[in-house]
């Protein structure tokens, strides 16, 4: 039995560019089968064995909730900022639980080791203090002052620099990342993740940005991107045990984890447990 | 109980490999001055198979966030936190692992219990083979088993395989009576592993 | 020397590879292979027909093969890389380039259908793909008892290079590299070459650097 709270939450299930006609895209949400297509009359169907879901568009993807929606997809102010390029970078598709994807992508400390002379470098292996919350009035794990030095942070950056960041779990299976922009010093680069969860123990990840970039090709920026998020897929598949554990004993955390302990401690609370692994083994 | 887990040859100083004791999964190491080690293939910080990970000096480091583990198993680095002494209770399962004759052996094993005696043979090479013992008895004809260690007569040359159950199939390492019938063990080999998943579909 | 490159394609990683292991400057043009397919665009066709990344351009020469790909760069740089001119390594260097595109077709496949979702019979292209990492292992673990390390010799050729990242790449497709000890000492051999780069899915052998020695802390960089 999937709990009430996993069915009533929005998830990602295709890109809106790649949209077509009856069957569509045939993929899982949450071990059922569904189809994602535009009907006769242009509209977005996300179908189900019992009927169709509801679906919300936005940030380049079709949203689907299996159950009777919780509340209203979570806001991106930023995708409505003039100025910015929105860029869907596709899917990859991981095994691993949704939610280990998501915890990856709120980690800083793996840079040196995993995305080697790109978002970290040994000997800049620190992870100073920085603040973590649970926001009562959006329901949301925000993570602020994150400091990390970086020797290439973006496609547009040309040396190292200290590189700061806010990390936001806004659903259970997405993130956004808020980080300093290369190109516009007012401003923050967003980069989100988008976790489909086919199972408890395989996913598809749908990245997604919105930079202040007028000048790098599209093609570059999103292969930059794949060959982050790439890096990251061999770490996520060897993972064992493959669920996250949300109770604490099995895995050791430590202050650079903080932002993982509030994402696990929330997802606990609100029973969120699709991917999850309970009782510690 | 002893477990075959490897030869040695196959895990030169600075490289690490899974390996496997009775189920559970492991990462073997051995270190640039040549000390061996069989942990369990989990770093207690987010559960990344140690196997993936990299040796420097005396010292194994996991590939996800560089935490660095002693000989011993102690957890003696975290580089997201440099100056930090890391808590003793942070440490890699620890298993036994010696080497004899060429061949790489996990434990737990009790103190008596003796390995096998491969002195005067020279190691060949490891496969792997999707197939069960019986599946194996019956491609070997003429091979006698003691235990893990399989005996037999190759065109005249003396074989020996240890046998280690993995995963859903079974480990070959194999072993033969001098250094010039190397090659023509290790192409029976392929053919025993060709019979044996054929032995084992039916 | 421009490429038209995609940074998860295994064939556009060979061409890299061996740029930078030769130490040639390459100019790379990055395609939006996935999601945008703009390799099979009319655009992109009309450079090459066949629709396929990586292609080279140089001057008037335009190659969309990457073992082609591999032969010209290293014949360009002194042919060290293409053996030692006997009939007999010339000949086994043009086998192990054969062999690579059964790697391409099997393990190359399986990692497109696990990671990009391509269709394809992922248990076929699996099995196909152990039964070449078999013949691979089998190969190197004769070439060690005769002292050699790479497919060809005791230095790395071409053919190397060719078969390299679709065998490295294996578990993106879901095939284990685990049971192949030659596999594992060769690759950590071409991944310990002077100037090897990494691509996504093959990590940096970060033994090869020392333990770094102490920085001054994160806040005195703010």
């Amino acid at each position: 039995m999937i709990p009430a709270a996993v069915l009533n939450e929005w998830y990602p299930v295709a890109m809106i560019a790649q949209l077509a006609a009856w069957p569509g895209r045939q993929t899982l949400l949450l071990g059922s089968e569904i189809n994602v297509f535009r009907d006769a009359a242009g509209a977005v169907v996300v179908q189900g064995a019992d009927g169709p879901l509801a679906v919300t568009l936005a940030y380049g993807h079709v949203w689907a909730c299996p159950g009777v929606p919780a509340h209203p997809l979570f806001p991106i102010p930023e995708a409505d900022q003039p100025g910015r390029r929105l860029v869907d970078c596709g899917v990859v598709r991981v095994k691993c639980s949704p939610l280990r994807a998501v915890e990856n992508f709120l980690d800083i400390a793996h840079f040196p080791f995993v995305h080697t002379d790109v978002l970290g470098a040994e000997p800049h292996t620190e992870v100073g203090r920085y603040e973590v919350q649970i926001r009562e009035d959006s329901d949301e794990v925000w993570a602020t002052k994150v400091h990390f030095y970086q020797p290439q942070a973006a496609k547009s950056a040309a040396g190292g620099i200290v590189t700061e960041y806010m990390y936001r779990v806004a659903a259970p299976t997405a993130s956004v990342l808020y980080k300093t922009c290369p190109n516009n010093a007012d401003e923050w680069d967003v980069i989100a993740i988008f976790v489909q969860p086919l199972t408890e123990e395989l996913c598809e990840v749908w990245p997604w940005m919105a930079l202040f970039d007028d000048t790098t090709p599209q093609a570059d920026l999103i292969q930059f991107q794949q060959m982050i998020f790439l890096q990251d897929r061999s770490i996520l598949e060897n993972q064992i045990p493959r669920l996250l554990p949300l109770d604490p004993g099995k895995e050791i955390p430590t202050q650079a984890d903080l932002t993982s302990i509030a994402y696990r401690r929330w997802l606990k609370r609100k029973g969120l447990t699709y991917g999850a692994q309970m009782v510690a083994a | 109980m002893w477990v075959a887990n490897g030869l040695s040859q196959d895990l030169p100083s600075g490289v690490v490999m899974a390996g496997n004791w009775q189920g559970a999964e492991l990462a073997i190491w051995r270190s640039v001055s040549g000390r061996l080690a069989a942990w369990g293939d989990r770093c207690p910080h987010r559960g990344m198979r140690l196997s993936h990970g990299f040796v420097r000096g005396e010292t194994l480091s996991c590939i996800y966030h560089g935490w660095t583990y002693g000989s011993d198993g102690a957890c003696s680095k975290i580089p997201a936190h440099p100056t930090m002494v890391p808590p003793a209770a942070i440490k890699a399962e620890v298993y036994q692992c010696v080497e004899a004759d060429g061949v790489i052996w996990v434990g737990p094993a009790g103190p008596e219990a003796d390995l096998p005696d491969l002195s005067g043979m020279v190691a060949v090479r490891s496969v792997s083979v999707l197939g069960d013992v019986a599946a194996l008895t019956r491609a070997l004809p003429g091979f006698v088993a003691d235990g893990a260690l399989w005996r037999g007569q190759v065109g005249g040359v003396s074989v020996s395989l240890v046998v280690q159950a993995r995963g859903a199939g079974l480990g070959l390492h194999a072993l033969c009576g001098a250094a010039a019938h190397r090659v023509a063990v290790s192409r029976w080999l392929d053919g025993v592993v060709q019979l044996v998943e054929q032995e084992a579909l039916t | 020397m421009k490429l038209y490159d995609y940074v998860l394609s295994a064939s556009c990683y060979k061409v890299r590879l061996m740029a930078a292991l030769l130490g040639e400057k390459l100019s790379t043009e990055a395609v939006d292979f996935h999601p945008g397919r703009a390799h099979r665009s009319r655009e992109f066709r009309a450079l090459n027909p066949a629709g396929t990344l990586p292609v080279l351009v140089d001057g008037g020469l335009i190659l969309t093969e990457s073992t082609a790909m591999l032969v010209y760069l290293a014949q360009r740089a002194g042919k060290v890389w293409l053996g030692d001119g006997s009939p007999v390594q010339a000949a086994q260097v043009q086998q192990w380039l054969a062999f690579s595109a059964r790697l391409g077709g099997s393990l190359g496949m399986a990692r497109l259908h696990d990671m990009l979702l391509y269709a394809g019979d992922i248990d076929a292209l699996r099995r196909a793909g152990v039964a070449a990492l078999r013949e691979l292992e089998s190969h190197l673990t004769e070439a060690r008892f005769d002292g050699r390390i790479f497919l060809t010799g005791t230095t790395p050729t071409i053919a190397d290079i060719a078969c390299f990242p679709n065998v490295a790449l294996a578990p993106d497709g879901g095939v284990s590299l685990d049971d192949y000890p030659s596999i594992r000492l060769w690759s950590r051999a071409i991944r310990a070459l002077p100037g090897f780069i990494e691509m996504p899915g093959i990590h940096r052998l970060h033994e090869l650097k020392p333990a770094p020695e102490a920085v001054p802390p994160l806040e005195a960089l703010l």
